[in-house]
């Protein structure tokens, strides 16, 4: 056993370290335990293993192999200027932690993010013969997503993206002005260079395994595809610049997600947000909303911001937002509207159109039927017709219905108050 | 007639055969559950895993796999009166045939897309609950599910630790499946002892609570949803809550 005393000193600093690094999912690969000797699948629902005190989902070993940076990027509690206690994993460690973990159903598998140590070439080494030391020495089938660190050799990228099952390159900041000021290490060029690369290859082997399909066992490259991640809150960038800029993220580098990170404060700037300055949570919940709508609902993010608005409201969630701008598209007859425009009313969800499109050919439905369904029509009912009878109670105008939601709420925490 | 079965799965498909025959069940129960009385006239059925499969196979034929799934998972519930309300969708399935699932709000059908769902769901939540512990070369794990899913999630670990040895015990129902060289059974685990952890094991142990205590972010506390996501019931078997 290679464990040691000093194993919890290096993963408390370690795991603490990785804590702001959000990406947490373990979907997207579908993979059984194929080779002999070997341990571990993946599963592409992805599976949570616990939650933690803040609420988030745990699936993976999230850690930093090192956190001894060269870097000085402002809005880091690791960098170089910053004085904290600094450790260091070997591969061998991380590869043995995760197995022993994964043995024991705690973790789907390894998320591994690194300062930058010594050098890019050097740390990325680093990350690749931790990914060798579980794919070849402990045959390890389970989910393995690593950081690029951008300034690597392209041909130790290229080889870690055979064993890896997602990769990613944080993006940081959402515009070259805010990387310029806090991050004048990290050049936009720099970071989009190995972004390309992985879309790049990926398109490559993909068409290789179509050409090779009969081959069994061709190796798949990056298979789970890329990720990146976003601090918002730390510079004046808006909704709109941030989701533009995930929405050519989508487009033009097949990014799988763009996670946010909301900015906590840890250290003074002029450059900064105050270190009093209340964590942007609410905002950051709206930019996920959003993005959820850009990828399941078919919305584009210039429909979501006006001339004047570049900001997502925070009373109330995008959806119901635009609807509200668009209000001239409703009522919505639920038995006869298309799949598109069902999507498009507020609270309702992907499974409920689903449903409601299969249950549809059935039988006609009521707003009877909707209840029995358990649809949430709480903010459905302002914007739809039930064979044409509207069960909203007012007008469909958007200062109507924005009264009728707060008078509900303010209800709703009255009775709260009455049980306590 | 009420139909009385050993509470075995082909037990209860038996009974559908002999009403099929039959026509004159007034309900199904199980045997050891039963509240015998003179109101009621009731018939031990005979386990017969023929029967059983020419019922398993007009299901998936006749009405459909999927309903034929959502019958299983019905099985493993928890759910008082499972069996009728069963009885009452297979009948309501054969009449109506493949579109009998998508009726979503049938009075026979809506109970049983909930049960499902329930179901399911602790199946797909165990998958990443359940903790294993070695024990001298095997991994061990003890849960209490709500349902009875240890035949749906232990298919997942044979794959996931094909070369491995396992036990599933699942101490609320005393049955525990046993997996190695990859094969597993459900067996009576009354035999099983409380196991003692090696010193190694509580090294592991100790690693995962702190790592689990060091990667919540101070700022974003949201005890509530940490209590909403992973029932209090479950938390005895999980190491990091222990």
């Amino acid at each position: 056993m290679s464990m040691n005393d000093n194993i919890f000193e290096k993963l408390k600093i370690l795991a603490d370290a990785a804590k702001y690094d959000v990406s947490c999912v373990s979907s997207g690969v579908d993979r059984k335990n194929n080779k002999v000797g070997s341990i571990g699948n993946a599963s592409a629902a992805g599976i949570c293993h616990t939650w933690s005190a803040d609420g988030r989902c745990i699936s993976l070993l999230k850690i930093l192999l090192t956190n001894d940076c060269i870097y000085d990027c402002m809005y880091c509690v690791n960098r170089v200027t910053n004085n904290v206690k600094r450790a260091t994993f070997t591969p061998e460690e991380v590869a043995e932690l995760t197995i022993e973990f994964y043995r024991r159903n705690y973790i789907e598998g390894l998320f591994l993010s690194s300062a930058v140590n010594v050098s890019p070439n050097y740390t990325m080494e680093n990350i690749y013969r931790t990914l060798l030391i579980l794919r070849n020495q402990y045959n390890f089938g389970g989910y393995v997503h690593v950081k690029v660190i951008p300034g690597a050799d392209p041909e130790i990228i290229r080889k870690a993206g055979f064993l890896a099952d997602r990769m990613s390159v944080n993006i940081e900041l959402p515009s070259r002005e805010s990387l310029k000021i806090l991050a004048p290490q990290k050049k936009a060029e720099k970071l989009l260079l190995p972004m390309n690369q992985i879309k790049a290859e990926t398109q490559i082997n993909q068409e290789e395994r179509k050409k090779f399909k009969s081959i069994k066992n061709v190796k798949s490259f990056v298979p789970g595809g890329q990720s990146t991640q976003l601090i918002i809150g730390a510079t004046n960038d808006s909704d709109s610049t941030i989701l533009n800029l995930s929405q050519s993220l989508y487009d033009k580098m097949s990014m799988k997600r763009v996670f946010f990170s909301a900015y906590m404060p840890v250290i003074s700037s002029p450059n900064l947000p105050a270190i009093s300055t209340v964590p942007p949570l609410k905002r950051e919940h709206r930019l996920y909303q959003a993005d959820w709508l850009m990828r399941f609902y078919q919305f584009k993010s210039d429909e979501l911001f006006t001339e004047t608005e570049k900001n997502l409201d925070l009373e109330f969630d995008p959806k119901l937002t635009w609807a509200f701008r668009n209000i001239n598209k409703f009522p919505i007859e639920i038995n006869k509207a298309s799949y598109e425009d069902l999507l498009r009313i507020p609270g309702f969800g992907v499974l409920t159109v689903q449903r409601i499109i299969k249950e549809r050919k059935a039988a006609l439905l009521s707003y009877d039927s909707l209840k029995k369904m358990r649809t949430a029509l709480n903010r459905a009912k302002y914007f739809i017709t039930v064979n044409g009878r509207y069960y909203g109670g007012v007008e469909i105008e958007p200062e109507y219905i924005k009264e009728e939601i707060r008078q509900k709420e303010i209800r709703e925490q009255l009775s709260l108050f009455q049980l306590l | 007639m009420d139909y009385l079965y050993d509470g075995s799965f082909d037990g209860f498909l038996s009974c559908i055969y002999h009403n099929y025959k039959s026509k004159n069940t007034s309900g199904i129960y199980e045997k050891n559950l039963y509240q015998y009385s003179i109101m009621n006239d009731y018939m031990i059925i005979d386990t017969n895993s023929n029967f059983a499969d020419i019922v398993y196979n007009a299901i998936e034929t006749k009405i459909s796999k999927e309903a034929m799934n959502m019958i299983f998972y019905a099985f493993l519930s928890c759910e008082k009166d499972k069996d009728n309300r069963i009885l009452k969708f297979i009948e309501f399935g054969f009449k109506k045939g493949k579109i009998a699932v998508d009726m979503y709000t049938n009075d026979c059908v809506f109970p049983m897309r909930e049960i499902y769902t329930r179901v399911a769901r602790e199946e797909h939540n165990f998958l990443g609950f359940l903790r294993f512990s070695d024990i001298g070369g095997i991994l061990y794990a003890k849960y209490s599910p709500d349902n009875n899913i240890t035949v749906l999630i232990t298919e997942h670990f044979a794959d996931r630790y094909k070369y491995e040895k396992f036990i599933i015990h699942d101490e609320k129902r005393n049955i525990a499946s046993v997996y190695a060289n990859e094969r597993w059974q459900i067996v009576d685990a009354s035999s099983i002892n409380t196991v003692s952890l090696t010193d190694d094991e509580i090294m592991f142990h100790k690693l995962w609570k702190e790592y689990f205590t060091t990667l919540a972010i101070e700022g974003r506390k949201n005890i509530n949803l940490q209590n909403q996501k992973v029932p209090r019931r479950y938390r005895k078997n999980i190491v990091e809550f222990k």
